[in-house]
Protein backbone atom coordinates (compact mmCIF):
# COMPACT_ATOMS: atom_id res chain seq x y z
CA UNK A 1 0.00 0.00 0.00
CA UNK A 2 2.92 2.23 0.27
CA UNK A 3 3.28 5.04 -2.34
CA UNK A 4 6.28 5.49 -4.49
CA UNK A 5 7.09 9.02 -4.32
CA UNK A 6 10.71 7.81 -5.43
CA UNK A 7 11.88 5.93 -9.04
CA UNK A 8 14.92 5.30 -7.53
CA UNK A 9 16.86 5.48 -4.49
CA UNK A 10 19.55 8.35 -3.94
CA UNK A 11 22.84 6.98 -4.62
CA UNK A 12 24.21 8.05 -1.06
CA UNK A 13 21.59 5.32 0.70
CA UNK A 14 22.76 2.47 -1.31
CA UNK A 15 26.47 3.13 0.12
CA UNK A 16 26.65 4.66 2.76
CA UNK A 17 24.66 2.60 6.03
CA UNK A 18 21.59 4.78 6.67
CA UNK A 19 19.20 5.82 9.72
CA UNK A 20 15.85 5.59 9.71
CA UNK A 21 13.02 6.83 11.64
CA UNK A 22 9.31 5.92 11.06
CA UNK A 23 6.09 7.91 12.72
CA UNK A 24 1.99 7.47 12.12
CA UNK A 25 -0.43 10.58 11.94
CA UNK A 26 -4.50 9.97 12.71
CA UNK A 27 -4.10 6.74 14.75
CA UNK A 28 -6.65 7.84 16.80
CA UNK A 29 -9.51 9.72 14.84
CA UNK A 30 -12.60 8.10 14.04
CA UNK A 31 -12.18 9.49 10.75
CA UNK A 32 -9.95 9.90 7.70
CA UNK A 33 -6.78 7.64 6.43
CA UNK A 34 -3.78 6.40 9.35
CA UNK A 35 -0.61 7.53 7.41
CA UNK A 36 2.71 5.92 8.73
CA UNK A 37 5.30 7.78 7.15
CA UNK A 38 9.08 7.14 7.11
CA UNK A 39 12.22 9.15 6.98
CA UNK A 40 15.67 8.06 6.27
CA UNK A 41 19.76 10.00 5.44
CA UNK A 42 22.96 8.39 5.45
CA UNK A 43 24.08 7.88 9.23
CA UNK A 44 26.64 10.82 8.22
CA UNK A 45 24.42 13.20 7.85
CA UNK A 46 22.45 12.94 11.08
CA UNK A 47 24.05 15.79 13.13
CA UNK A 48 23.12 17.74 10.20
CA UNK A 49 19.58 16.68 10.44
CA UNK A 50 19.33 18.20 14.01
CA UNK A 51 19.87 21.66 12.87
CA UNK A 52 16.92 21.26 10.33
CA UNK A 53 14.65 22.23 13.04
CA UNK A 54 11.92 18.88 12.42
CA UNK A 55 10.25 19.18 15.57
CA UNK A 56 7.78 16.78 16.97
CA UNK A 57 5.07 17.48 14.28
CA UNK A 58 2.27 17.83 16.94
CA UNK A 59 4.07 21.11 18.38
CA UNK A 60 3.76 22.95 14.90
CA UNK A 61 1.55 24.87 13.34
CA UNK A 62 -0.01 23.25 10.04
CA UNK A 63 1.80 26.09 7.75
CA UNK A 64 5.02 25.52 9.44
CA UNK A 65 4.66 21.44 8.91
CA UNK A 66 3.87 22.47 5.05
CA UNK A 67 6.66 24.41 5.13
CA UNK A 68 9.06 22.14 6.49
CA UNK A 69 7.86 19.04 4.46
CA UNK A 70 8.37 21.06 1.27
CA UNK A 71 11.90 21.41 2.07
CA UNK A 72 12.50 17.85 2.94
CA UNK A 73 11.10 16.64 -0.29
CA UNK A 74 13.61 19.36 -2.01
CA UNK A 75 16.58 17.82 0.39
CA UNK A 76 18.85 15.31 -1.72
CA UNK A 77 20.07 14.08 1.67
CA UNK A 78 16.89 12.62 2.80
CA UNK A 79 14.49 10.11 1.67
CA UNK A 80 10.92 8.98 2.78
CA UNK A 81 8.12 7.32 1.95
CA UNK A 82 4.56 7.05 3.07
CA UNK A 83 1.73 4.37 3.56
CA UNK A 84 -1.81 5.65 3.52
CA UNK A 85 -4.66 3.45 5.00
CA UNK A 86 -7.81 4.30 4.45
CA UNK A 87 -10.24 4.57 6.49
CA UNK A 88 -12.37 1.59 4.58
CA UNK A 89 -9.52 -0.38 5.00
CA UNK A 90 -9.06 0.10 8.73
CA UNK A 91 -12.94 -0.82 9.23
CA UNK A 92 -13.17 -3.45 7.31
CA UNK A 93 -10.01 -5.21 8.89
CA UNK A 94 -11.19 -4.81 12.33
CA UNK A 95 -14.68 -5.86 11.24
CA UNK A 96 -13.55 -8.85 9.75
CA UNK A 97 -14.44 -12.25 10.62
CA UNK A 98 -10.71 -12.92 11.89
CA UNK A 99 -10.74 -9.03 13.45
CA UNK A 100 -7.53 -7.65 12.81
CA UNK A 101 -6.81 -5.02 15.54
CA UNK A 102 -5.24 -1.41 15.17
CA UNK A 103 -1.72 -1.97 17.02
CA UNK A 104 -1.47 -5.33 14.26
CA UNK A 105 -2.44 -2.99 11.38
CA UNK A 106 0.18 -0.36 12.69
CA UNK A 107 3.07 -2.63 12.94
CA UNK A 108 2.17 -4.09 9.58
CA UNK A 109 2.32 -0.69 8.10
CA UNK A 110 5.31 0.37 9.97
CA UNK A 111 6.98 -3.13 8.59
CA UNK A 112 5.60 -2.66 5.04
CA UNK A 113 7.73 0.59 5.06
CA UNK A 114 11.24 -1.05 6.15
CA UNK A 115 10.52 -3.76 3.47
CA UNK A 116 9.79 -1.06 0.65
CA UNK A 117 13.15 0.39 1.26
CA UNK A 118 15.16 -2.51 1.57
CA UNK A 119 13.91 -3.51 -1.39
CA UNK A 120 15.02 -0.24 -2.89
CA UNK A 121 18.40 -1.17 -2.07
CA UNK A 122 18.56 1.20 0.92
CA UNK A 123 21.71 0.44 3.39
CA UNK A 124 19.64 0.24 6.87
CA UNK A 125 21.02 0.01 9.73
CA UNK A 126 19.53 2.12 12.09
CA UNK A 127 15.18 2.10 12.51
CA UNK A 128 13.94 4.43 15.33
CA UNK A 129 10.13 4.35 15.90
CA UNK A 130 7.70 5.60 18.38
CA UNK A 131 5.71 1.97 20.45
CA UNK A 132 2.65 1.16 19.83
CA UNK A 133 1.90 -1.29 22.89
CA UNK A 134 4.67 -2.68 24.66
CA UNK A 135 8.15 -1.06 23.42
CA UNK A 136 10.24 -3.88 24.20
CA UNK A 137 7.87 -7.13 22.64
CA UNK A 138 7.62 -4.39 19.80
CA UNK A 139 11.48 -4.71 19.28
CA UNK A 140 11.86 -7.86 19.14
CA UNK A 141 8.76 -8.48 16.65
CA UNK A 142 10.60 -6.11 14.48
CA UNK A 143 14.15 -7.36 14.81
CA UNK A 144 12.93 -11.17 14.02
CA UNK A 145 11.38 -9.69 11.33
CA UNK A 146 14.38 -7.61 9.79
CA UNK A 147 17.24 -9.54 11.37
CA UNK A 148 20.65 -7.30 10.97
CA UNK A 149 19.02 -3.87 11.47
CA UNK A 150 18.92 -2.32 14.77
CA UNK A 151 15.65 -1.21 16.14
CA UNK A 152 15.21 1.81 18.90
CA UNK A 153 11.46 1.52 20.04
CA UNK A 154 10.98 4.48 22.21
CA UNK A 155 7.84 6.22 23.70
CA UNK A 156 8.09 9.72 22.27
CA UNK A 157 10.57 8.96 19.74
CA UNK A 158 9.20 11.64 17.71
CA UNK A 159 10.72 14.35 20.40
CA UNK A 160 13.72 12.01 21.09
CA UNK A 161 15.25 11.72 17.59
CA UNK A 162 15.45 14.24 15.00
CA UNK A 163 14.88 11.67 12.19
CA UNK A 164 11.44 10.39 13.71
CA UNK A 165 10.48 14.06 13.68
CA UNK A 166 11.24 14.54 10.27
CA UNK A 167 8.92 11.45 9.87
CA UNK A 168 6.32 12.28 11.78
CA UNK A 169 6.13 15.80 9.53
CA UNK A 170 5.87 13.43 6.27
CA UNK A 171 2.72 11.45 7.81
CA UNK A 172 1.43 14.29 9.44
CA UNK A 173 1.43 16.71 6.82
CA UNK A 174 0.14 13.88 3.93
CA UNK A 175 -2.40 12.76 6.26
CA UNK A 176 -3.75 16.44 6.54
CA UNK A 177 -3.49 17.06 2.47
CA UNK A 178 -5.51 13.49 2.22
CA UNK A 179 -8.24 15.04 4.64
CA UNK A 180 -7.90 18.50 2.69
CA UNK A 181 -8.36 16.95 -0.79
CA UNK A 182 -10.73 14.15 0.45
CA UNK A 183 -13.63 13.08 -2.63
CA UNK A 184 -16.27 11.20 -0.43
CA UNK A 185 -17.41 7.78 -2.39
CA UNK A 186 -20.71 8.51 -1.83
CA UNK A 187 -22.98 11.08 -4.00
CA UNK A 188 -25.36 11.90 -1.15
CA UNK A 189 -26.52 15.83 -1.13
CA UNK A 190 -25.32 18.17 1.58
CA UNK A 191 -21.65 16.42 2.72
CA UNK A 192 -19.15 18.65 3.83
CA UNK A 193 -15.59 18.17 5.66
CA UNK A 194 -15.99 20.45 8.35
CA UNK A 195 -14.75 17.49 10.60
CA UNK A 196 -13.57 19.18 13.23
CA UNK A 197 -10.09 17.14 14.57
CA UNK A 198 -11.84 13.59 14.68
CA UNK A 199 -11.73 13.24 18.26
CA UNK A 200 -15.14 12.27 19.96
CA UNK A 201 -14.54 16.04 22.64
CA UNK A 202 -14.27 18.24 19.38
CA UNK A 203 -18.14 19.68 18.90
CA UNK A 204 -17.12 19.97 15.15
CA UNK A 205 -16.25 16.37 14.71
CA UNK A 206 -19.68 15.52 16.85
CA UNK A 207 -21.70 17.95 14.90
CA UNK A 208 -20.15 16.24 11.44
CA UNK A 209 -20.93 12.74 12.40
CA UNK A 210 -24.67 14.04 13.05
CA UNK A 211 -24.81 16.05 10.04
CA UNK A 212 -23.86 12.38 7.85
CA UNK A 213 -25.05 9.27 9.85
CA UNK A 214 -27.88 7.50 7.51
CA UNK A 215 -30.26 5.04 9.38
CA UNK A 216 -29.35 2.45 6.46
CA UNK A 217 -25.93 2.69 5.87
CA UNK A 218 -24.48 4.26 8.66
CA UNK A 219 -21.58 6.91 7.45
CA UNK A 220 -20.05 7.36 4.77
CA UNK A 221 -16.72 5.40 3.83
CA UNK A 222 -14.64 8.61 5.39
CA UNK A 223 -15.55 7.31 9.11
CA UNK A 224 -14.07 4.27 10.89
CA UNK A 225 -17.14 2.55 11.64
CA UNK A 226 -15.00 0.09 14.10
CA UNK A 227 -14.50 3.15 16.50
CA UNK A 228 -16.56 3.14 20.05
CA UNK A 229 -16.81 7.06 18.93
CA UNK A 230 -19.75 5.56 16.08
CA UNK A 231 -21.57 3.37 18.75
CA UNK A 232 -23.37 6.25 19.71
CA UNK A 233 -24.62 7.16 16.65
CA UNK A 234 -25.89 3.67 15.53
CA UNK A 235 -28.72 4.06 18.29
CA UNK A 236 -31.17 4.89 16.16
CA UNK A 237 -30.01 3.09 13.51
CA UNK A 238 -31.50 0.49 11.59
CA UNK A 239 -30.23 -2.92 12.96
CA UNK A 240 -28.31 -5.12 10.70
CA UNK A 241 -27.36 -8.80 11.62
CA UNK A 242 -24.51 -10.34 10.40
CA UNK A 243 -24.26 -14.29 8.94
CA UNK A 244 -20.62 -13.92 9.75
CA UNK A 245 -21.20 -12.82 13.20
CA UNK A 246 -23.93 -15.55 13.62
CA UNK A 247 -21.22 -18.41 12.79
CA UNK A 248 -19.10 -16.60 15.06
CA UNK A 249 -21.52 -16.87 18.20
CA UNK A 250 -22.36 -20.38 17.24
CA UNK A 251 -19.11 -21.90 17.30
CA UNK A 252 -18.84 -19.72 20.87
CA UNK A 253 -22.22 -20.77 22.38
CA UNK A 254 -22.88 -24.13 21.27
CA UNK A 255 -25.62 -22.52 19.11
CA UNK A 256 -27.64 -21.68 22.28
CA UNK A 257 -28.05 -17.99 20.82
CA UNK A 258 -29.30 -16.88 17.55
CA UNK A 259 -29.57 -13.50 16.53
CA UNK A 260 -29.81 -13.77 13.18
CA UNK A 261 -32.80 -12.08 11.16
CA UNK A 262 -36.10 -14.57 10.68
CA UNK A 263 -37.36 -15.43 7.21
CA UNK A 264 -40.00 -15.45 9.08
CA UNK A 265 -39.58 -11.27 10.04
CA UNK A 266 -39.74 -10.42 6.07
CA UNK A 267 -42.72 -11.78 5.49
CA UNK A 268 -41.96 -15.49 4.66
CA UNK A 269 -42.65 -18.83 6.31
CA UNK A 270 -41.64 -22.19 6.21
CA UNK A 271 -42.67 -25.39 6.71
CA UNK A 272 -42.59 -26.79 10.08
CA UNK A 273 -40.26 -24.03 11.20
CA UNK A 274 -39.44 -23.87 15.20
CA UNK A 275 -39.53 -20.21 15.92
CA UNK A 276 -35.59 -20.88 16.78
CA UNK A 277 -34.41 -23.26 14.15
CA UNK A 278 -33.23 -20.91 11.83
CA UNK A 279 -29.74 -21.83 11.16
CA UNK A 280 -30.06 -24.15 7.76
CA UNK A 281 -32.91 -23.08 5.76
CA UNK A 282 -32.86 -25.96 3.92
CA UNK A 283 -33.67 -28.18 7.12
CA UNK A 284 -35.23 -31.12 6.91
CA UNK A 285 -34.85 -31.58 3.36
CA UNK A 286 -33.08 -33.67 0.66
CA UNK A 287 -29.12 -32.84 0.52
CA UNK A 288 -29.78 -31.00 -2.53
CA UNK A 289 -32.02 -28.39 -1.31
CA UNK A 290 -29.85 -28.37 2.29
CA UNK A 291 -26.27 -27.27 0.70
CA UNK A 292 -28.59 -24.71 -1.42
CA UNK A 293 -29.64 -23.02 1.43
CA UNK A 294 -33.58 -24.04 -0.22
CA UNK A 295 -36.77 -23.50 1.56
CA UNK A 296 -39.80 -24.91 0.69
CA UNK A 297 -41.70 -21.74 1.20
CA UNK A 298 -45.58 -22.97 2.06
CA UNK A 299 -46.96 -19.94 3.01
CA UNK A 300 -46.59 -16.21 1.94
CA UNK A 301 -47.99 -13.86 4.39
CA UNK B 1 -37.44 -15.20 -8.88
CA UNK B 2 -39.49 -18.47 -9.09
CA UNK B 3 -42.42 -18.36 -10.59
CA UNK B 4 -45.31 -16.75 -8.74
CA UNK B 5 -47.69 -20.00 -8.02
CA UNK B 6 -46.95 -21.21 -4.34
CA UNK B 7 -45.84 -24.49 -3.83
CA UNK B 8 -48.75 -25.53 -1.74
CA UNK B 9 -51.61 -24.15 -4.50
CA UNK B 10 -52.77 -27.35 -5.25
CA UNK B 11 -53.29 -28.78 -1.48
CA UNK B 12 -54.07 -26.25 0.35
CA UNK B 13 -55.78 -23.69 -1.73
CA UNK B 14 -54.63 -20.81 -3.15
CA UNK B 15 -52.56 -19.08 0.14
CA UNK B 16 -51.36 -15.70 -1.45
CA UNK B 17 -52.07 -13.44 -4.94
CA UNK B 18 -49.06 -11.89 -6.85
CA UNK B 19 -49.89 -9.31 -9.20
CA UNK B 20 -47.16 -8.44 -11.46
CA UNK B 21 -48.86 -6.33 -14.11
CA UNK B 22 -48.03 -2.94 -12.45
CA UNK B 23 -44.20 -3.52 -12.38
CA UNK B 24 -43.05 0.39 -12.80
CA UNK B 25 -39.20 0.39 -12.27
CA UNK B 26 -36.91 -1.79 -13.78
CA UNK B 27 -33.53 -2.13 -11.58
CA UNK B 28 -31.47 -3.88 -13.73
CA UNK B 29 -30.13 -5.33 -10.82
CA UNK B 30 -30.95 -6.30 -7.32
CA UNK B 31 -27.75 -6.89 -4.41
CA UNK B 32 -28.12 -9.64 -1.87
CA UNK B 33 -26.32 -8.93 1.36
CA UNK B 34 -24.77 -11.09 3.76
CA UNK B 35 -26.58 -9.77 6.58
CA UNK B 36 -30.33 -8.69 7.55
CA UNK B 37 -31.12 -5.22 7.45
CA UNK B 38 -34.68 -4.44 9.70
CA UNK B 39 -36.11 -1.85 7.39
CA UNK B 40 -38.92 -2.36 4.86
CA UNK B 41 -38.45 0.36 2.70
CA UNK B 42 -36.43 2.33 0.46
CA UNK B 43 -32.91 3.06 0.79
CA UNK B 44 -30.89 5.55 -0.94
CA UNK B 45 -28.53 2.07 -2.48
CA UNK B 46 -26.94 3.81 -5.19
CA UNK B 47 -25.99 6.72 -3.40
CA UNK B 48 -24.04 4.99 -0.45
CA UNK B 49 -23.56 1.55 -2.05
CA UNK B 50 -20.72 1.37 -4.39
CA UNK B 51 -19.51 -1.34 -6.18
CA UNK B 52 -16.12 -1.63 -7.88
CA UNK B 53 -14.95 -4.19 -9.93
CA UNK B 54 -11.20 -5.59 -8.60
CA UNK B 55 -10.59 -6.79 -11.75
CA UNK B 56 -9.73 -9.95 -9.98
CA UNK B 57 -11.34 -13.46 -11.75
CA UNK B 58 -11.61 -16.64 -9.63
CA UNK B 59 -12.38 -19.37 -11.54
CA UNK B 60 -14.13 -17.54 -14.43
CA UNK B 61 -16.00 -15.20 -11.35
CA UNK B 62 -15.32 -11.51 -12.22
CA UNK B 63 -15.13 -10.22 -8.25
CA UNK B 64 -16.01 -7.04 -7.39
CA UNK B 65 -15.77 -5.14 -4.36
CA UNK B 66 -18.53 -2.93 -2.08
CA UNK B 67 -18.40 -1.78 1.38
CA UNK B 68 -21.58 -1.83 3.89
CA UNK B 69 -21.56 -0.50 7.48
CA UNK B 70 -17.74 -0.64 7.46
CA UNK B 71 -17.21 -4.35 6.28
CA UNK B 72 -15.79 -5.39 2.90
CA UNK B 73 -17.97 -7.41 1.04
CA UNK B 74 -16.75 -8.96 -2.56
CA UNK B 75 -19.87 -10.20 -4.56
CA UNK B 76 -20.40 -11.67 -8.11
CA UNK B 77 -23.28 -11.00 -10.38
CA UNK B 78 -25.53 -13.54 -11.84
CA UNK B 79 -27.40 -13.13 -14.89
CA UNK B 80 -31.05 -14.88 -14.40
CA UNK B 81 -31.36 -17.80 -16.96
CA UNK B 82 -33.47 -16.77 -19.85
CA UNK B 83 -37.30 -16.89 -19.50
CA UNK B 84 -37.16 -16.54 -15.52
CA UNK B 85 -37.50 -12.53 -13.88
CA UNK B 86 -36.55 -11.09 -10.86
CA UNK B 87 -39.56 -9.18 -8.88
CA UNK B 88 -39.67 -7.03 -5.79
CA UNK B 89 -42.89 -7.58 -4.30
CA UNK B 90 -44.95 -5.49 -1.69
CA UNK B 91 -47.51 -6.72 0.10
CA UNK B 92 -50.64 -4.88 -0.31
CA UNK B 93 -51.74 -2.94 2.67
CA UNK B 94 -54.86 -4.77 4.13
CA UNK B 95 -53.55 -7.62 2.13
CA UNK B 96 -56.43 -10.11 3.34
CA UNK B 97 -58.58 -11.08 0.83
CA UNK B 98 -62.24 -10.20 1.93
CA UNK B 99 -63.99 -12.57 -0.69
CA UNK B 100 -62.47 -15.53 1.11
CA UNK B 101 -63.82 -16.51 4.47
CA UNK B 102 -60.20 -17.86 5.85
CA UNK B 103 -58.89 -14.47 5.58
CA UNK B 104 -55.79 -16.15 4.75
CA UNK B 105 -55.15 -14.62 1.44
CA UNK B 106 -51.82 -12.34 0.86
CA UNK B 107 -51.90 -9.95 -1.86
CA UNK B 108 -48.23 -9.19 -3.08
CA UNK B 109 -47.80 -6.28 -5.82
CA UNK B 110 -44.41 -6.23 -8.55
CA UNK B 111 -42.66 -2.58 -7.50
CA UNK B 112 -39.45 -3.64 -9.43
CA UNK B 113 -38.20 -5.76 -11.60
CA UNK B 114 -34.40 -7.22 -12.36
CA UNK B 115 -32.50 -9.40 -14.42
CA UNK B 116 -29.39 -9.99 -12.60
CA UNK B 117 -28.44 -10.49 -8.60
CA UNK B 118 -25.15 -9.35 -7.31
CA UNK B 119 -24.63 -11.66 -4.28
CA UNK B 120 -21.96 -10.14 -1.76
CA UNK B 121 -20.23 -12.23 0.54
CA UNK B 122 -18.52 -10.99 4.06
CA UNK B 123 -14.65 -11.46 3.96
CA UNK B 124 -14.81 -14.74 1.10
CA UNK B 125 -14.29 -14.57 -2.19
CA UNK B 126 -17.54 -15.51 -4.47
CA UNK B 127 -17.26 -19.49 -6.06
CA UNK B 128 -19.01 -21.22 -8.04
CA UNK B 129 -19.24 -23.56 -4.87
CA UNK B 130 -21.34 -20.75 -2.54
CA UNK B 131 -25.15 -21.84 -1.94
CA UNK B 132 -26.58 -18.61 -4.33
CA UNK B 133 -25.17 -19.64 -7.45
CA UNK B 134 -25.60 -23.26 -7.02
CA UNK B 135 -29.69 -22.29 -6.75
CA UNK B 136 -29.73 -21.93 -10.22
CA UNK B 137 -29.07 -25.79 -10.56
CA UNK B 138 -32.69 -26.39 -9.04
CA UNK B 139 -34.33 -24.54 -12.29
CA UNK B 140 -32.65 -26.87 -14.16
CA UNK B 141 -34.02 -29.84 -12.19
CA UNK B 142 -37.42 -28.49 -12.09
CA UNK B 143 -37.39 -28.17 -15.80
CA UNK B 144 -36.50 -31.55 -16.21
CA UNK B 145 -38.71 -32.89 -13.53
CA UNK B 146 -41.96 -31.10 -15.12
CA UNK B 147 -41.28 -30.56 -18.87
CA UNK B 148 -44.11 -33.16 -20.15
CA UNK B 149 -42.50 -35.86 -22.00
CA UNK B 150 -43.05 -35.71 -25.79
CA UNK B 151 -44.65 -38.90 -27.89
CA UNK B 152 -41.47 -39.19 -29.44
CA UNK B 153 -39.09 -38.91 -26.33
CA UNK B 154 -41.50 -42.09 -25.25
CA UNK B 155 -41.19 -44.16 -28.31
CA UNK B 156 -37.01 -43.75 -28.14
CA UNK B 157 -37.20 -44.42 -24.34
CA UNK B 158 -39.01 -47.48 -25.05
CA UNK B 159 -36.69 -48.42 -27.92
CA UNK B 160 -33.82 -47.66 -25.48
CA UNK B 161 -35.03 -50.15 -22.80
CA UNK B 162 -35.63 -52.62 -25.74
CA UNK B 163 -32.17 -52.69 -27.05
CA UNK B 164 -30.99 -53.47 -23.48
CA UNK B 165 -32.85 -56.47 -22.96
Amino acid sequence: MAEATAAAPPEWATKEPCLMGIDEAGRGPVLGPMVYGCMYCARSYNNTLATLKFADSKTLKEEQREELFESLKVNSSIGWEVDVICPKDLSAKMLKKSKVNLNEISHNSAMGLVRKVLDMGILLAEVYIDTVGDPEKYRIKLTEKFPGIKFVVAKKADSLYPVVSGASIVAKVTRDRALRNWVFDETALNMHMKTGSGYPGDPDTKQWLEDHKHPVFGFPTLVRFSWGTCTPFFKDAVEVTWETDEIDEDATNNGSAKRQVKLSSLGFTGFKRKTEEIESSGKGRCKFFQARKLELVRKFQ
Amino acid sequence: MEHATPPAAAAGGVTATVDLSPAATDLGGAHHLPCGIKQNGGAPVSDYFKPRSTGVEVEGVRVEEAFFRGRKLQGATLALPDGYRGYVLEKKSGGKDKQNSDGEVSNFVARAEFQNITYWNHDTTPSAEDSLPRCFHWLTVANAMHKPVTSEELANMSAMQNQDN
